[in-house]
């Protein structure tokens, strides 16, 4: 098995307006993979179909090496997820929750959960509604790891909370990863908190992944070139020019992929000098991706 | 020693953690025999990829500054002087390239510079 999650081909329609379509998804095993996308985009609709939460129009799906949905009951005892809204009991206390979340997973961890539950510092005899964001969000994770999954699927497991909060639950969730090679798939809308740990990149948009590659290479091939005496129509260019726009004068911005050191020769040529070559991080090439796909600015 | 890591620099993560240590050890802040962090205590606590921790460790081992032990974690070696003298001053290069990168940028002229040094100098040891 080479992927965790491995999705082929895959429709799916939810209104006339919205589907999800020829999404290929490849989440190797042992990553951790950050999935994202404006909202609407399609994440979590995904995320329900690799569960098999919903079924796909057309299109194979595989999880752990299993296929989706038809071996979803089996294979989901491996799996551990945060769903974006937490689905829990709010009359049952976080001790309760957690036994009968325990009830299902036969790998499920009591003295590690116990740690957790110290290490969260959660109070075990609060009923699930009446605590605050963060401890929800803490208890959400902590059912997620006690139950020692291969794989864990998180959907905006941050969303909301503050950054004490999230820095408690990302610790943990790294600890689990070194303790045990788990394969992590994680959406989330804070894209500097994937850019710490992350070694893959999906970038969905309007139901389509617009981008699939490691964390490396997304983050030193697009680059925004500052150019003194362009050449009015480029030739034979060695990267890819996502946009072009005039900064003053004579001066040129360019919007560049796959660029490489070596390739500031191209510019070595009469009237033309490259003055700068500035490295966006995961956050601004994320946008500039998203708006150059959507149609380059004239 | 790791406050200063920038998860948005275009360096990589795991040549900022060994740069980190590779200082440490050079201003023998780290002594020889003195053990590194655990793979998992470090990437919880810097809330990174275990891969990342362990590409740093493997760099430095590489370098010859550290030794890792199967099953009993990662130590720093004995560095002969000349060793961490070396290390000291491609620090030292390092800090004059971003310094002359940055007055680049800024249009700072290289005889305005010598003069703020010259200043900063002065000012340390009057």
């Amino acid at each position: 098995m080479m992927n965790a999650i491995e999705t082929d081909q895959l429709h799916y329609r939810a209104a006339k307006t919205f589907h999800i379509s020829g999404l290929g998804l490849k989440v190797p095993v042992g990553a951790i993979y950050g999935f994202l996308g404006p909202n609407g985009s399609g994440k979590t609709t995904t995320i329900r179909l690799v569960l098999g939460l919903l079924r796909p129009l057309a299109g194979r799906i595989s999880v752990l090496g299993h296929e989706i949905p038809r071996d979803a009951p089996s294979i989901l005892a491996q799996v551990g997820f945060v769903p974006e809204q937490p689905h829990l009991d709010s009359i049952l206390t976080v001790r309760e929750t957690l036994a009968f979340h325990a009830a299902f997973y036969p790998t499920w961890d009591w003295p590690w959960a116990e740690r957790l539950l110290r290490q969260f510092d959660l109070e075990e005899r609060q009923p699930f509604g009446r605590l605050s964001k963060g401890q929800k969000g803490k208890v959400m994770m902590l059912l997620a790891l006690a139950q020692r999954p291969e794989l864990l699927v998180l959907d905006e497991p941050t969303d909301g909370l503050d950054p004490v909060v999230r820095r408690d639950v990302l610790s943990a969730l790294l600890d689990y990863v070194s303790q045990r090679r788990a394969s992590v798939f994680i959406s989330s809308h804070l894209i500097h908190e994937l850019e710490r740990f992350c070694d893959w990149i999906g970038v969905m948009d309007n139901g389509r992944l617009i981008t699939q590659v490691p964390m490396e290479r997304f983050k030193n091939g697009i680059k925004r070139l500052r150019i003194s005496g362009a050449p009015p129509i480029p030739e034979s260019l060695p990267f890819v020019l996502l946009g072009r726009e005039q900064t003053d004068g004579a001066t040129e911005t360019w919007l560049v992929r796959e660029w490489e050191p070596q390739m500031s020769a191209y510019f070595d040529r009469p009237g033309v000098t490259l003055t700068e070559v500035m490295d966006l991080d995961l956050e601004e090439g994320f946008v500039e991706l998203l708006r150059t796909f959507r149609g380059p600015r004239a | 020693m790791f406050e200063t890591i920038d998860p948005r620099s275009a360096t990589p993560l795991y040549a900022q953690i060994a740069s980190r240590l590779r200082i440490a050890i050079a201003a023998g802040e780290l002594r020889p025999g003195a053990a590194l962090p655990s793979v998992r205590h470090l990437a919880a606590q810097l809330r990174m990829n275990p891969a990342t921790v362990v590409q740093a460790y493997r760099d430095l081992e590489d370098e010859g500054f550290v030794e890792m032990r199967q099953g009993a974690g990662t130590f720093v070696r004995e560095v002969a002087p000349e060793g961490r003298a070396r290390e000291r001053a491609r620090q030292a290069s390092v800090l004059v390239r971003q310094m002359l990168a940055d007055a680049g940028r800024l249009g700072v002229s290289l005889s305005e510079l010598q003069a703020a040094i010259a200043q900063e100098i002065g000012v340390e040891t009057s």
